[in-house]
């Protein structure tokens, strides 16, 4: 099985070969890898995994140990240091994602669930760069959005004492 | 003593308090929102009683539902915990009026420290320095400005009925002053329901020192000594230790700043537990800051380094009990240091990440004390303050104590959400930390100062082969799924 990898922004790759004793499952349990990272540095060794109760793994690396447990999204903890980790079976149909800020329009998006408090301009309204939009406010504490460019407001959907979630557009700036 | 106490608080003060109402064999009577309902808190208590709504103006600031509760509860007596109503004297008289005791200070000692004009009025009585500024709430802008420029930009507007750093804002030219002013306004207005601002000279780089004060309700008041709580983001403490490296090279500061502290206690009429907060310039000129009337959310440091139970104390003296200790009797020993884990982002302008916590892993072992508010499954509501709990780490000295902090660091994992865990792992690794060269400016400094981590090959591998150990494999018949293996392997072989 080869992988490809993405940890902490570099890209890279990993194979991964069972041994003898570690067949029959889909993930061996005892094998050996290889792994190569873009900038051509290089780990290879035998190893062990154990995946643990409680949701942590138990990773051992030629005699030493790795403690790799769940973090924040889009991490994982080794040893208690956050490491951000992606990997991807590239024979497995993979999503293209496509980048579409396109022609200068930009969404301005809630960082964080909460509670939309004031919204500070109207649609067609001229903003500058860093001016406030919309003030939203969780945990109790307040974020104004703040414009990132100079232009005009095209669309606002963010409406005062309403709740937003993460990553919902609040309003479009052109 | 109390036979049931009330908690009318959440998250991990209210699990603090209700563990030591159990060790002291008294009952205990949670409270709980809609959104706290599957707290640890409610499930660790005697009893609870349900408030209202998630918004605390519907549920923990609510004095009427809390007292109902208690009266329904037979509680005889409330502790506040900090936050919501503990600084609220209005609440302590309705407490008092229904005959149940606020676990506090009496109302005229939170009317009169509670408002920061009011106790800079008071510390100045007691013949202790304050910071330069007014003394009166601003009434416009026109005086504002007038203020600002005599004092001199920058200038620090804050609430009168502040804490936790809501309401303030730093001014450093007269062109902010306006907004500044309606935005501080108007956060304290929502938080404490006090819009009224005052405004100081903003003391450059100065660290933040703090004394604890304890008194009973026969005039015996002593101090605790101090806690170091530079280290700051937005104005909210997240590393505060005992003793203060400042103390270990003047160790001559203690006494007198908690000299300082305990004669403003006695101005005030004050009695239980309580924080003086100074601030402390590089000439180790301290200056009285505020009061908090209340326990401090830091108080795990002192009780590991003197060994006494400050909500014990608090309850005894609620109770009526003397105090039992003289200052002399008060001995400090060894080095404790505590992180507040908040539900956060550090590498995004510390915004806050409530959700569902999917995964926790926290660490234990010699010389620790972590107070949680959390469990694995537990969702982080958006309603309240984002912290989830306090690691502290005691040890014969600093140096110690910082080892075993970071031991813990990396034994805790907090999955689902963001949390701070991390960047304490850099502070405690910092040189500037570790020599104990602390201000309010320490973590600007170090965000300007950090390199990317450079992180090991062999733990990247190690990561790689756990995220393929849980990846979802597509369903392929067994045979396929062998190939697969074996063309692997041959492709090995013949490498």
């Amino acid at each position: 099985m080869k992988l490809e990898t993405v940890i902490q922004g570099r890209t890279g790759s990993i194979a991964i070969v069972p041994l003898p004793q570690g067949r029959g499952s889909a993930m061996p349990v005892v094998g050996s890898f290889r792994y190569e990272r873009e900038d051509g540095r290089l780990a290879e060794g035998e190893f062990s995994i154990e995946a643990l109760d409680s949701g942590a793994w138990s990773v051992l690396i030629g005699g030493r140990a790795y403690r790799v447990e769940p973090g924040a999204p889009g991490e994982l903890m080794v040893n208690g240091a956050p490491l951000a980790v992606e990997l991807f079976d590239p024979r497995a149909s993979r999503q293209r994602h496509s980048s579409a800020a396109g022609h200068g329009r930009l969404n301005i998006a809630a960082p964080m669930p909460g509670k939309v408090v004031r919204v500070l301009v109207s649609q067609g309204d001229a903003v500058e760069e860093g001016q406030g939009l919309v003030v939203v406010e969780a945990m109790k504490m307040q974020n104004e959005m703040k414009s990132p460019k100079t232009g005009r407001v095209v669309e606002v959907r963010a409406k005062p004492d309403s709740a937003v979630g993460a990553g919902e557009v609040l309003m479009v700036v052109e | 003593m109390f036979a049931k106490v009330l908690v009318s608080n959440r998250g991990e003060i209210a699990v603090r308090l209700i563990r030591a109402l159990r060790e002291l064999g008294i009952a205990s009577v949670a409270v709980y929102s809609d959104a706290d309902r599957a707290s640890l808190a409610v499930g660790l208590a005697d009893e609870a009683a349900y408030l209202g709504p998630s918004p605390s103006s519907e549920s923990y600031l609510r004095i009427d539902k809390i007292l109902e509760a208690a009266r329904r509860h037979g509680a005889e007596a409330i502790h506040p915990g900090y936050g919501f109503l503990s600084e609220n004297a209005e609440f302590a008289e309705a407490c008092a009026a229904s005959g149940i005791v606020f676990i506090g200070p009496p109302p005229e000692a939170i009317r009169k420290m509670g408002s920061k004009i009011s106790a800079r009025r008071v510390a100045i009585a007691a013949g202790a320095a304050v910071v330069p500024g007014t003394e009166e709430p601003i009434e416009s802008l026109g005086q504002a400005k007038k203020i600002a420029l005599s004092l001199g930009y920058p200038v620090l507007l804050k609430a009168s009925a502040g804490g936790g750093g809501k309401g303030m804002r730093r001014v450093d030219r007269e062109e902010d002053l306006d907004s500044a002013l309606r935005e501080a306004s108007s956060e304290a207005l929502r938080a404490f329901r006090n819009g009224e601002i005052y405004i100081e000279k903003l003391v450059i780089e100065p660290r933040h020192i703090e004394i604890q004060v304890l008194g009973d309700r026969h005039g015996n008041l002593i101090h605790l000594g101090e806690r170091e709580c530079s280290i700051q983001r937005r104005h909210q403490k997240v590393v505060e230790e005992c003793p203060s490296p400042a103390m270990l090279r003047y160790p001559e500061l203690r006494a007198q700043m908690g000299e300082a502290a305990v004669r403003i206690a006695r101005h005030a009429g004050y009695c239980n537990a309580g924080t003086m907060e100074f601030l402390v310039d590089a000439n180790r000129n301290f200056y009285f800051l505020e009061m908090n009337t209340r326990l401090q959310v830091e108080h795990p440091v002192t009780e590991l380094v003197t060994g006494l139970d400050l909500v014990e104390w608090q309850l005894r003296i609620a109770a009526g009990e003397r105090l039992t200790l003289s200052q002399e009797d008060v001995k400090w020993s060894g080095w404790a240091i505590e992180c507040r884990i908040y539900a956060e982002d550090p590498g995004n302008r510390f915004l806050p990440s409530p959700g569902k916590i999917t995964h926790l892993g926290e660490p234990s072992g010699p010389g620790l004390r972590l107070d949680s508010g959390v469990y694995p499954g537990f969702t982080v509501p958006l309603d309240y303050d984002p912290l989830l709990a306090k690691l502290a780490a005691w040890g014969p000295s600093r140096e110690r104590a910082i080892a075993r902090l970071d031991r813990a660091l990396a034994e805790y994992s907090i999955a689902g959400i963001r949390a701070n865990t991390a960047l304490f792992r850099e502070i405690l690794a910092d040189a500037e930390f570790r020599e104990g060269r602390l201000s309010t400016a320490f973590l600007e400094g170090l965000f300007a100062r950090r390199e990317p981590r450079e992180s090991n090959l062999e733990m990247e591998a190690a990561a790689a082969l756990a995220t393929a150990a849980s990846m979802p494999r597509r369903p392929a018949p067994a045979r396929e799924a062998r190939s697969e293996w074996l063309a692997a392997g041959r492709e090995e072989m013949l490498r």
